[in-house]
């Protein structure tokens, strides 16, 4: 995918689908206000129901991105025909690559929530557990956040075009942390921050502004969760504090839902 | 002579070194620590405040008198300002036909760094050997450091994480200052390093300082020493921490450690950074960039999908040995300064003088580091590419291509150096030199990458970015008159190809060379052809083995070992290795198994090398840098590190 030669190369074909979401990360590319046309010229944009009113749902497709979780049996039958269209599938935000926020049902009854909610609960094609994509289908790559970072998806589009692999490490927010030169508010203000287990890319905005990590990236490669959560316990959290700390954005990712869990009772 | 400045006057030194052109860069208060930032005026001093530390603990304090120095040191370094954490290395003109290369400058105005403390003094000494010590020189890291002031503080008190008295860095401000000064109450003790320092003074409103008030900062001084908060006994440090890598305190140090990175990122010496291309959404620039890097990180010991540091005690066990041992291999110093920055930006304040201590008194024998390796200097700047045009294009296999190259001026290499090739905004990877001569230079790659996979797309007039001659060669010339036995795996076989061809070339130097060669499949066997006709030459036998074969294939089945018989392996041969570990390290038992003694025998290693320079720091593999002291190292060197989780 040379872009280099406008005239013999095709633009990658690029849809963007959602399952269960807030399309707050969908909105992220329309949010590239400064890139957006020249996104809009170097890919063919064939499906985006948030920006255009020409669908092509079945594609196909170079790339799609992913937004949501499989939260119901229909989400579950799109994404399959999603990804036999794609020939790369890219999921997005904590919902698509976690769960989202709505897999915190994943630890309770779910089915007493929707008789508390619901006159007729039986019509609810829902699944007994809010899901991330990567549990159903093969994914090509992960874009994390709650919502995703801007800069990481026009990265992710820019190397896309010349072929090379994003600049996107998994190392910890720390690393960005420390790289912007903000004071770790762990050390100077006793702060629970999970900046220490979670995966960069939103280049440490809350440590910046002095408030600990809430982990919107979900787990970083090798996540020490169990170290972190001593210390805090040593520092005066009580198990629930805890558990709640690592039952946010991303609860369901594995790491963090078995830290969690560690501290429920 | 020592003089004396009412440190009101701090002012005027601020103003001065302002008007002078200078970026005036010292400590002042931001986020409830002191910091270092831009200084406008005195008024951004951290008049009268101190820090409280502990380990995985920093509180700012009101102190009960004015003091501008009373504080020790905060979470910034001046590294952040020498060897910023994001910066452009190369800018890069992307476009089909004739992408170019160039070095990015830092154009920015001098800076003033006032406030060093000795140990930061020593820690950008010790980067200054990593950047300008050869063989390359950084150049944008030499343009700061050359343009910039220092204004060296000596420390009166010391804090409860400071051991610099251990690490001989402090508290006296030692070494390449342009001031240095004492503060006394509302007194600074000043003298100076240098002509720009007693230049600057001569402008200040000093006034001689008495033997007296010399003595009572001298005093201040040695008070401080005797209050240090920590101690670490580096009696033969190195060695006895490189004997206690099986110490259990590493898995008790993994089970507390968080892996983050804050360590690193705090030491005022780390130095490790990565590298990547980068590319907008449109056409047109392309630029390449360094950020720092933490030996905590995953992608720091990847190579091809495998990590070679897998887990937290192995990364954390690179730290501390690199850090306190091997440091002293690659530098000639150690890495630590004592400044306690680790101990108190660790989230969960491990702390490296317990756990350093602990290790090196654990029960095993004493082993020695080589000793420190010196490089001869080499021009240029190592960093930026050269265009190099594709002259032809070989397909070996279904996934191996040989690139031929045309050669750019006055480049030589040896048998078994590398180069780094690269394609405009993909990046550049490692590759060995299959072959040179006439113009020309070949590269043999096995697609497994973006940046492989694009390479190996290339077609005739393309250009390729080429970075190199890198790394030490095979020692081909010890061989002459000897058995020579080149033990090959897969696309291994590609680092040795020129020797061989070297030895066809000189009969009479190399009468007896054998080639034992194992590939995963006869579809694998790269340069078959040239094989054949190498065959030919009477001197030279090769012989092959496939893991896998095919109805074609009536030659040897099995790994590569099976081919390694007492009768090709003569005891005073020499033996070149080239393949995956795995492989090489097999081929190794079996060549111990077969009494050819370590010092007979050279390999090839690979790690992460990026810089290629020996400055990034990825590929470090023990004491040794990869790029710059192998990729062929004799096996003996490497010995006790070979083949162990965590190198």
């Amino acid at each position: 995918m040379d872009s280099s030669n406008p005239v013999h190369a095709r633009r990658p074909r690029l849809g963007v689908f959602k399952l269960a979401s807030c399309d707050g990360c969908q909105l992220t590319l329309l949010d590239c206000e400064d890139e957006l046309l020249a996104v809009a010229q170097a890919v063919d944009i064939v499906h985006f129901p948030e920006a255009s009113s020409s669908l092509m749902p079945e594609g196909p497709f170079d790339v799609v991105l992913v937004e949501g979780s499989l939260s119901t049996s229909e989400q579950l039958e799109q994404l399959h025909r999603i990804r036999k269209n794609a020939r790369a599938l890219v999921t997005i935000g904590a919902c698509a690559t976690a769960g989202g926020i709505q897999a915190l049902r994943n630890f309770a009854d779910h089915a007493e929530f929707a008789r508390a909610v619901y006159a007729r609960p039986d019509m609810l094609p829902i699944l007994a557990k809010s899901t991330p994509v990567a549990e159903h289908v093969s994914v090509d790559f992960e874009l994390r956040g709650c919502p995703i970072d801007k800069r990481q998806l026009i990265e992710l589009i820019a190397a896309m075009l010349v072929g090379r692999a994003p600049v996107i490490p998994n190392e910890s927010v720390c690393m960005e942390c420390k790289r912007r030169g903000a004071v770790c508010v762990v050390v100077t203000k006793n702060q629970a921050c999970l900046g220490p287990v979670t995966h960069a890319g939103c280049g440490a905005i809350c440590p910046a502004f002095a408030r600990g990590c809430y982990g919107c990236f979900g787990p970083r490669e090798r996540p020490n969760t169990r170290a972190l959560a001593q210390h805090m316990r040593a520092q005066g959290l009580t198990g629930r504090e805890i558990a709640r700390s690592f039952r946010l954005f991303t609860a369901y990712a594995p790491e963090f839902r078995e830290e969690s869990e560690r501290h429920e009772s | 002579m020592a003089e004396r400045l009412n440190s009101e006057h701090l002012d005027d030194l601020i103003a001065l070194m302002r008007g002078d052109g200078y970026r005036v860069i010292g400590p002042t208060i931001r986020d409830e620590a002191i910091v270092y930032d831009e200084l406008r005026s005195a008024a951004d001093l951290p008049w009268g405040f101190t820090d409280q530390q502990g380990p995985g603990r920093y509180r700012l304090q009101r102190r009960p008198d004015r003091a501008a120095f009373g504080y020790v040191v905060g979470p910034h370094s001046w590294k952040r300002f020498l060897f910023p954490p994001r910066e452009q290395l190369v800018r890069i003109r992307r476009g089909s036909d004739s992408p170019q290369w160039t070095a990015a400058t830092d154009d920015g105005p001098g800076l003033a760094l006032l406030g060093v403390r000795a140990c930061e003094l020593a820690a950008i000494a010790i980067q200054d050997r990593v950047f300008m010590g050869g063989p390359f020189v950084d150049g944008r890291y030499r343009v700061r450091r050359e343009r910039c002031l220092i204004i060296a503080v000596n420390c009166t008190e010391a804090g409860e994480l400071c051991f610099c008295d251990s690490m001989d860095t402090g508290p006296e401000v030692q070494g390449d200052y342009d001031l240095r000064m004492t503060e006394l109450g509302t007194e600074l003790v000043l003298d100076a390093g240098s002509a720009r320092g007693r230049e600057l003074l001569e402008r200040l409103p000093s006034r001689p300082a008495e033997d007296s008030v010399a003595d009572r900062a001298q005093a201040a001084i040695e008070r401080c020493r005797r209050s240090m908060g920590r101690r670490l006994d580096t009696r033969d440090l190195p060695a006895r921490l490189m004997g206690n890598l099986d110490h259990p305190r590493y898995q008790d140090v993994a089970d507390r450690c968080l892996a983050c990175g804050n360590c690193t990122s705090v030491c005022p010496t780390c130095f490790c950074f990565t590298i990547s291309d980068t590319s907008g959404v449109t056409d047109g620039e392309a630029g390449r960039e360094r950020s720092w890097d933490s030996c905590f990180g995953a992608e720091h010991s990847t190579i091809h999908g495998a990590q070679f540091r897998p887990d937290v005690r192995s990364r954390y066990q690179q730290w501390l040995t690199h850090k306190l041992a091997t440091w002293t291999a690659q530098f000639g110093t150690s890495g630590c300064v004592g400044c306690g920055r680790c101990i108190a930006w660790c989230p969960v304040g491990i702390d490296l003088t317990v756990e350093a201590s602990t290790i090196a008194a654990g029960a095993g024998d004493p082993v020695p580091l080589p000793p420190v390796q010196s490089y001869a200097p080499r021009a240029g700047d190592g960093l930026v590419p050269v265009p190099a045009r594709v002259l032809e294009v070989h397909r070996e296999t279904h996934d191996v291509v040989n690139l031929v190259l045309q050669a750019p001026a006055g480049y030589a290499p040896e048998h078994g150096q590398f180069n780094m090739l690269s394609l405009p905004a993909i990046g550049d990877v490692p590759m060995s030199i299959s072959g040179s001569g006439d113009g020309v230079l070949e590269h043999t790659l096995r697609s497994v990458g973006n940046a492989t996979r694009a390479l190996a797309g290339l077609r005739e007039g393309a250009v390729v970015g080429l970075r190199g001659p890198f790394g030490k060669p095979w020692p081909l010339e010890q061989a002459v008159g000897r058995h020579l036995v080149l033990i090959a795996g897969g696309i291994g076989l590609a680092p040795l190809r020129s020797a061989v061809r070297e030895t066809v070339q000189r009969p009479k130097d190399f009468p007896n060379v054998r080639i034992l060669y194992g590939t995963r499949s006869p579809d694998d066997i790269i340069y078959d052809r040239e094989l054949l006709g190498w065959i030919q030459a009477s001197h030279l036998r090769a012989h092959v083995t496939v893991d896998r074969g095919d109805r074609s294939w009536s030659g040897n089945i099995g790994v590569v070992t099976k081919l390694m018989r007492r009768k090709h392996t003569p005891r005073s041969g020499l033996y070149f290795l080239c393949g995956p570990e795995i492989m090489m390290r097999y081929a190794l038992a079996e060549l111990d198994r077969l009494g050819i003694p370590a010092e007979h025998i050279y390999l090839s290693l690979e790690r992460n090398m990026k810089c290629a320079v020996g400055i990034c720091g990825r590929c470090q593999y023990g004491p040794h840098f990869v790029c710059k002291d192998g990729p062929v190292f004799r096996y003996d060197q490497i010995a006790s590190i070979f083949g162990k989780v965590g190198f």
